[in-house]
This record gives structure tokens, C-alpha cells and sequence, in this order.
């Protein structure tokens, strides 16, 4: 039989996870959620990190044991005695499917814009790109690219496969976008990814944690500070890649963008510092999710991650946001 | 509750529990142990081991469906990209890139009409505008011989300006005085390049540096296809044409890449001679607009000159039977080597210039004098020097950079 959940005094510990029938336990949700929340989510690959660090706030540090006893509903078991893990459905299939259908595409985008580029990238003929450079005013430290890269890329003489491809995959990238940014909206997911006003000092914690400078994540639901805000920030910055695509692609008919941008060549240097942009986040994006390991790619596949049962569901965060 | 003696002693317990299950390999399992007596802990245990490995099954079983998903939609899109990529050519771009070119053309016409302005800007801004592509330039043009031919204007039987061909007029050519800055266009292979690459070793027949110093304007051969990517078909002239070019010992027409305009007059077309003083009475305009070319620069420009739209008021084009307008203009240099098709409707945008005069001076014989267009709605391909022709067409007209993969419409 199950034991009763919730009692006065230690009621904080006597909670089981293998006890009883899901929903009992999960009325002792809410009972149990003002104490520190946050205290035990982590993604499952650093789980033995996070248990380590979770004791922080007084309340988990004064138990005898090193986590926090929250208590989730099992999600996928329904037998009377519980696994201490369950498969977790931590992206919905939309979101997955978006999320594959932009690389390939993105990577056209990018692949089509660099044949485009290497036009205006004529230093033999004095004509080197004016936009394409690292420099301030006549001070040039670098062009980009140099010839080396473009013969590596086999860029010459393609443009227009180029330009056909470029205004080809437009179409898919932004119907891509479109829809992906209606999902968040339409399904509440936003709430998981936008960054809020704590995000920002979190995101220096993380950043300090990954460089090794500083120990102790901190609590996160999904996504951690950091993430929300590279996850945001590339969604923006897709947005800014079909404004500013828009307003080199038809600079008479909608030059008030144009303008707005600061000009044709300004919206260009847009355009392909925004790219760059791209370039970077992909980097850093798979550097980490090699990091965190197979469990934290697979659910980007199979939408599943394997939890330690007693971690939060997802389900509560994207309702309360 | 049991009273206080009791609990601590739980409390002891438990806590022994926990340093020995610390010692224990699966964190995962901690979750549930410390509660109960131990004895069903460790009968729980055992079922749990049972449990964990089912949720690790079902993960398997979720990971290889979607898996396979996951390398259908792989393979999809590797097909489609192949699919796309080796599609048969329409001048020069995959059928599919081509088609989407056409659809986009569509949405840019439905939305935006042609009808923006474009920004203008102070002359202090203006700067000499780039040489890029001398096609039909590359022999000076004696400013004398010059007369521009329009073909398919309302009643022009009856215009003083009429003659019965205007394939006729010769147009005379002196060698370049001046080549002018000598410059490098991007758009396609350089033919020396694509004769290094292709390793046939051929003579570059315009091997000059865009000089116009070549054999070929002596005649020469005419070395119409070049790239060794371009898949695209060789262009051929009608028969007929052929045959009447040569009776007539001309220098053949379209000898840059794209080959011969399928517009390229056939002898024998009426039509207008016009002298120049018939567009410079036209009333005359300055702009300053910024210059784009599709290579991927731009410039500030300060031109000079006439609305394309009054010539045409002042020319208007022939109703067709049933009383419609024809919906397309296209224009060619005097040797029929360059050439640009546009919509009427574009030609009689308020800024689309027939340019005499670029910063504040008389066009220069490599900007195209004596008269080029300026049209910033459209990409500088389209923008064509030295103009011979203008010729009103019900069909869209053929174009010299389309026919090397680039968009018809250009439009900005």
C-alpha cells in the first residue's frame, strides 16, 4: 500500500517516489513545488553533476542526503513499483522536424550565399569587397575571404547556381521559420526557450562553468540561461536574415527597409555578419551537444530523454512558463 | 508519527543506508531507497532493476523508429538536392531554379508592381560609376553614324522617320581612342580561364582583356559557348538569318557568349530612324540613384538624360488586333552582341532614363554613348550601353544574361 505522502514535521523526506499510484503523488505536487524548485532539474547527461550541486539552498543542504526530495508523477510507467527513470518527452515532433529540416536548408543558404559573395570579391581587379571586411574606416585587417577559401569551397564562376539556389531555399528557410516561431507561440514552447530577466546572470554562471572558471550550474528547467538565450537569439537572428535578405533583394521596392538598415551596402554587411553569425552559433551548438552526449542528441531525434524519475516534468514547466 | 526516539533511530538508520548505497554505482537508483525498511527496499530493488531496463527497451524501441524516420527524410532530402541539382538545363540553370526564378518574378509583381521609387541622393554622394562589360563596345562608334532604330511604333508608315529596313543602316567604327579603365567582369568564366580549364587550348577569339582589340572584331570566329560547367545548349541562328547576313557581307551579330539574340532583326524589318535630337528634344532629367550590379556591388550615380517613358509617349507602340498593347520592349546594341528584353510596363516607370550624361558630363564611349539606359529598378545587367534598338514585342524578348543563367526579370 502506499504510504501516505505528506506528513507534518519531515514531510519533505518520507515522500516516495516508489509509493503508490501516480496521481496521489502528483497532488503533492503543488504542496511540494515552494520549496526549491529548481533545486534538482538538470539535463540527465550532467545529472551526477547537478545532484552534486543542487544541495545549495539551506533547505536541501539541511537533508541528510544529497538531493532534493521532489517527486514527479511518473509519466511513462504505470506499474505499482516504479523505475528510477523514465523516458522523459522533452521535444515535441514539430519542433524536431523544424529543427532538421532548417540545417540542410540553412547550410544551402549559406553555401549559395558564399558563390554570391565571391562576385564581389575581385581583388585583382582592385575592386575587393568593400562590405566583406574586418576593419574600421580605411584600416583593413582582414578580407574576407581569401582565395585560398574560395578555391576550397570551389566558389568561382558559380553565381548563378548561386543566386538560384539562394532565392530557391529562401522560400523553404523562411516557411520553416514562420512555422516554427507560430508553434512556439501557438503551443506555449516559448515559455521554455525565452529567455527571462534571470537568464542573463545565469548565462554568465554557465559560461564560466563550461570555461572551467567556476563550479555549480545554475538550476534549470529545459533549457539553462545560456541556452534560452543562444536559442532566442538564433531564431532573431534568422529574422534578421530575411529582413535584411528582403532588403537586398528588392532595395527599390522596399528601399524604406533598405533605408532603415542603413543602406544597400550596410544591409548587405548585415546580411553577412549575420551569417557569420550563424556560423559561430553552429560551432558552439555542436561542440556542445557533443558534450552533453548521446542522451541530450537522441532526444532531438526520438523527442525522448531518460530521466531520473524524480526529476520535474517538463509538462509542469511549459504550463506554468 | 511514533515518538522521537523512535524517528531518530529511523533517521540513524537511514542515514547508515545512505553511506553504503553512496559506494554504489547508480545514482539513478538513490531516488527511491532511502525509504521503507530495508528489507523491501532491497525486494523494490530488485524489481527496479527489473524496470529501468524496460524503460531503457522502450527508449531503444522510440530511438530506432525515429531513427529510421530520421534516414527516410535523410535520404528524401539527399534525393531532392540530387534531383535539383541534375535536372536538365534551361539556359544554363536547373529547370526547377529556373522555374522558381519565374515564380518569384510573379510575387515580386503581384506585391510591389514596379511602381517604388527608387531612393535618390545628393550628387556630393555620387561617384564615377564602374566599367563592367563592354559587350557591343568594343569598337568606338562615330557619334555621326549613329541613329536608333524602333521597330513596332503606331503608324510609323506615316512618320518622316520611316524607312523600309532599318537592318540597313551602317553603323560606322573606328578602334578604341581611349580603352578606358579596363575592368573585369565576374559574371561568368573568362574565356582565357575556361580554355585553361577545359585544357582544349583554344585562342581566346576576344583574348584582349575586355580591351575590344581582338580578332573577333575583325570578323573573327565567333566563340559563342564557354565554360566548362555551363551544360547549357549552343544557341542557333535561324537559317534564314544566317543566309542574309552573309549575303549582305556583314560582320555576323551576337558574338559575345550568349550567341544571337532570337530578337536580333531579320533584313528586311521596317521601322524609325531616329537621330538623336529626337530624344534630346525630350524633356531632360538628372537623377542620382545608387547603381547595383549583381556581382554584388554598388554605387551612387548622378545621370543625365530622358524619360524612357516620353520617347515612348512620343513613339507609342502599335495595338496589337485586338486593340492591347504589346507587353514587352526589347532593346540591343548596334552590333546585336548585347541585349536586354524588359516589360513595357517597366520601361515607362517615371526613372527608367535614357542616359546621355553621367556625372555631369557626356557619356564616355565604354558607358555606352551615346545613349544607355538607366533603370533602378532593375539590376545593372539590364541597364544596356550604346542602345541601336527599341523594339516593341508581344513575346517575352530574349535576354543577353539570361541566356547565361540569370534571372530575366531583375528586378529590384
Amino acid at each position: 500500500m502506499p504510504e501516505k505522502p505528506v506528513d507534518k514535521g519531515d514531510s519533505v523526506e518520507d515522500i516516495k517516489p516508489a509509493a503508490g499510484s501516480g496521481p496521489e503523488i502528483v497532488e503533492v505536487i503543488p504542496e511540494v513545488l515552494p520549496a526549491p524548485v529548481a533545486a534538482v532539474t538538470r539535463t540527465a547527461a550532467d545529472e551526477p553533476v547537478a545532484a552534486a550541486v543542487s544541495a545549495t539552498s539551506p533547505e536541501a543542504a539541511a537533508l541528510p542526503v544529497s538531493e532534493s526530495p521532489i517527486a514527479a508523477a511518473p509519466v511513462e510507467i504505470d506499474e505499482p513499483v516504479v523505475a528510477t527513470i523514465r523516458l522523459e518527452k522533452k521535444h515535441p515532433l514539430a519542433i524536431r522536424w523544424m529543427h532538421w529540416v532548417n540545417f540542410p536548408v540553412l547550410l544551402t543558404m549559406i553555401w549559395s550565399g558564399l558563390l554570391i559573395y565571391w562576385n564581389d570579391s575581385d581583388n585583382a581587379y582592385q575592386h575587393p569587397h568593400a562590405v566583406y571586411r574586418v576593419g574600421v574606416g580605411s584600416l583593413t585587417v582582414v578580407r574576407l575571404f581569401p582565395p585560398w577559401f574560395w578555391k576550397l569551397i570551389n566558389a568561382p564562376y558559380r553565381v548563378t547556381e548561386g543566386l538560384g539556389y539562394h532565392f530557391f531555399f529562401m522560400w523553404i528557410f523562411a516557411i520553416n521559420g514562420v512555422l516554427y516561431v507560430s508553434y512556439l507561440l501557438i503551443s506555449g514552447e516559448w515559455r521554455v526557450l525565452v529567455p527571462e530577466r534571470r537568464s542573463f546572470l545565469d548565462a554568465i554562471q554557465v559560461t564560466l562553468v563550461d570555461l572551467h572558471l567556476r563550479k555549480g550550474l545554475p538550476p534549470q528547467k529545459k533549457y539553462n540561461g545560456a541556452q534560452k538565450i543562444a536559442y532566442t537569439s538564433v531564431v532573431l537572428m534568422g529574422l534578421g536574415s530575411l529582413v535584411t535578405g528582403l532588403s537586398i533583394y528588392k532595395p527599390t521596392q522596399v528601399h524604406w527597409i533598405t533605408s532603415l538598415l542603413g543602406g544597400y551596402e550596410m544591409a548587405r554587411w548585415e546580411h553577412f555578419w549575420l551569417t557569420m553569425g550563424f556560423c559561430a552559433f553552429f560551432l558552439v551548438h555542436v561542440g556542445q551537444v557533443i558534450l552533453a552526449g548521446w542522451n541530450n542528441f537522441r532526444s532531438m531525434v526520438s523527442g525522448y530523454e531518460i530521466v531520473p524519475a524524480a526529476k520535474a516534468s517538463l509538462e509542469e514547466e511549459r504550463r506554468a512558463g | 508519527m511514533s515518538d522521537g526516539r523512535e524517528e531518530r533511530e529511523e533517521q540513524e538508520q537511514r542515514r547508515k543506508w545512505e553511506k553504503e548505497k553512496k559506494d554504489r554505482d547508480d545514482d539513478l537508483d538513490r531516488d527511491w531507497e532511502r525509504n521503507g525498511e530495508r528489507e523491501r527496499r532491497d525486494s523494490r530493488a530488485v524489481e527496479v532493476e527489473a524496470l529501468n531496463p524496460a524503460v531503457r527497451a522502450q527508449s531503444g524501441q522510440r530511438t530506432r523508429r525515429s531513427f529510421l524516420v530520421a534516414a527516410t527524410a535523410v535520404a528524401g532530402g539527399y534525393g531532392f538536392y540530387r534531383w535539383l541539382d541534375r535536372s536538365p538545363m534551361d539556359m544554363r540553370l536547373q529547370e526547377p531554379l529556373r522555374h522558381m526564378l519565374r515564380v518569384n518574378a510573379k510575387v515580386s509583381r503581384a506585391i510591389f508592381d514596379e511602381r517604388g521609387l527608387a531612393p535618390t541622393y545628393s550628387v556630393a554622394k555620387s561617384m564615377e560609376l564602374r566599367t563592367n562589360g563592354n559587350y557591343g563596345l568594343k569598337m568606338d562608334l562615330v557619334p555621326e553614324s549613329y541613329r536608333l532604330q524602333m521597330v513596332g511604333v503606331e503608324n510609323a508608315r506615316g512618320l518622316p522617320q520611316y524607312v523600309d529596313d532599318v537592318t540597313a543602316w551602317d553603323y560606322e567604327y573606328v578602334a578604341k581612342k581611349e580603352t578606358g579603365p579596363v575592368e573585369h567582369d565576374t559574371k561568368v568564366r573568362p574565356k582565357s580561364e575556361t580554355n585553361a580549364v577545359d585544357g582544349a587550348g583554344k585562342v581566346d577569339a576576344n583574348g584582349d582583356g575586355g580591351a575590344g582589340l581582338g580578332p573577333m572584331m575583325k570578323g573573327g570566329p565567333a566563340s559563342t559557348m564557354v565554360g566548362s560547367r555551363a551544360k547549357g545548349e549552343d544557341q542557333k541562328a535561324p537559317s534564314e538569318l544566317l543566309a542574309a547576313m552573309e549575303k549582305m557581307k556583314r560582320r555576323p551579330r551576337g558574338q559575345e557568349e550568349a550567341g544571337m539574340s532570337r530578337n536580333t532583326l531579320i533584313p528586311g524589318t521596317p521601322g524609325l530612324l531616329l537621330k538623336m535630337d529626337e530624344v534630346t528634344s525630350l524633356p531632360h532629367h538628372e537623377l542620382v540613384t545608387e547603381f547595383k550590379c549583381i556581382e554584388g556591388w554598388s554605387q551612387v550615380v548622378h545621370w543625365g538624360g530622358y524619360r524612357l517613358a516620353d520617347l515612348i509617349a512620343k513613339f507609342p507602340p502599335a495595338r496589337k488586333a485586338d486593340g492591347s498593347l504589346p507587353k514587352y520592349v526589347y532593346m540591343e546594341t548596334p552590333d546585336g552582341d548585347y541585349y536586354c528584353g524588359f516589360s513595357l510596363q517597366a520601361c515607362m516607370h517615371p526613372q527608367s532614363l535614357l542616359a546621355t550624361e553621367m556625372g555631369g558630363r557626356p557619356l564616355a564611349q565604354w558607358h555606352g554613348a551615346p545613349m544607355r539606359l538607366h533603370m533602378p529598378i532593375k539590376y545593372g545587367y539590364k541597364q544596356i550601353k550604346r542602345i541601336g534598338l527599341i523594339a516593341y514585342a508581344d513575346r517575352l524578348p530574349d535576354d543577353y544574361w539570361t541566356k547565361l543563367g540569370y534571372d530575366w526579370y531583375a528586378g529590384l
